[in-house]
């Protein structure tokens, strides 16, 4: 939630970049709608049902079962949420992607408490944005 | 303009000390601090996608259940991927 507030205030530098911002949960739909209300965000949530991208970047991991149990104490159900039986999340992670659909930025950190700065992925889409097109 | 991690580190401040709202009773934060210690050791950070990787391409729906393409992004600029857990 911390993060897309933080992509939310860099967003119109990002638009103003040439680029866009996407956030992606395992979450239902009913969730993420409620989400981007509340946080009169002006990019989207994208649904990414059984972790399907997650995978594919490699970020999906299965919760402990001790840590499943205190997430369920706390009504944290997320086989509701994701609509699986099994717990999984993906990993926090924020990837810039140019054009050429080549991976320009990484920051990865299994520490859920430690993230980039979005200053710093602005500065990263305005280099891409200042380099010449490769046509 | 505040900073991210500012705000991380002030949640993780008020959650380790066990106050409102949080309420985090000791054994939950260990149980974190272990969760959070075996991901790492799993090489799950070395495991993921990296600098130089070609993006796998996604269709998926949007808050609105309107289908998004990343292919169709791509075309219009560069793209920031973010992956959060959820609403909780």
């Amino acid at each position: 939630m911390m993060e897309l507030e933080a992509l939310q205030e860099v967003n119109p530098e990002v638009r103003a970049r040439g680029a866009r911002i996407v956030a992606l949960t395992p979450e239902l739909e009913r969730y993420t709608r409620s989400v981007h209300k509340k946080l009169n965000l002006t990019f989207d949530i994208l649904t990414d049902l059984h972790l399907k991208t997650a995978e594919q970047f490699r970020l999906a991991f299965v919760l402990p079962d001790y840590l499943r149990d205190l997430y369920k104490s706390f009504g944290n159900t997320l086989d509701r949420f994701h609509d699986e039986s099994e717990y999984r999340l993906p990993m926090p992670g924020r990837y810039v992607i140019d054009k050429e659909g080549i991976i320009c930025a990484a920051d990865v950190n299994a520490d859920y408490t430690i993230r980039s700065e979005p200053s710093e992925t602005v500065r990263v889409l305005g280099i891409i944005h200042s380099s010449p097109t490769k046509e | 303009m505040s900073k991210l991690q500012d705000h991380l580190d002030e949640f993780k401040k008020t959650f380790e000390s066990g106050a409102p709202p949080y309420n985090a009773p000791h054994e939950a934060i260990e149980m974190t601090h272990r969760a959070t210690a075996e991901l790492k050791a799993s090489g799950i950070e070395d495991a993921a996608l990296k600098v130089g990787d070609r993006a796998p391409s996604f269709t998926l729906f949007n808050q609105d259940h309107v289908q998004v393409a990343s292919t169709d992004l791509l075309r219009e600029g560069p793209l920031v991927v973010s992956f959060f857990r959820g609403h909780w």
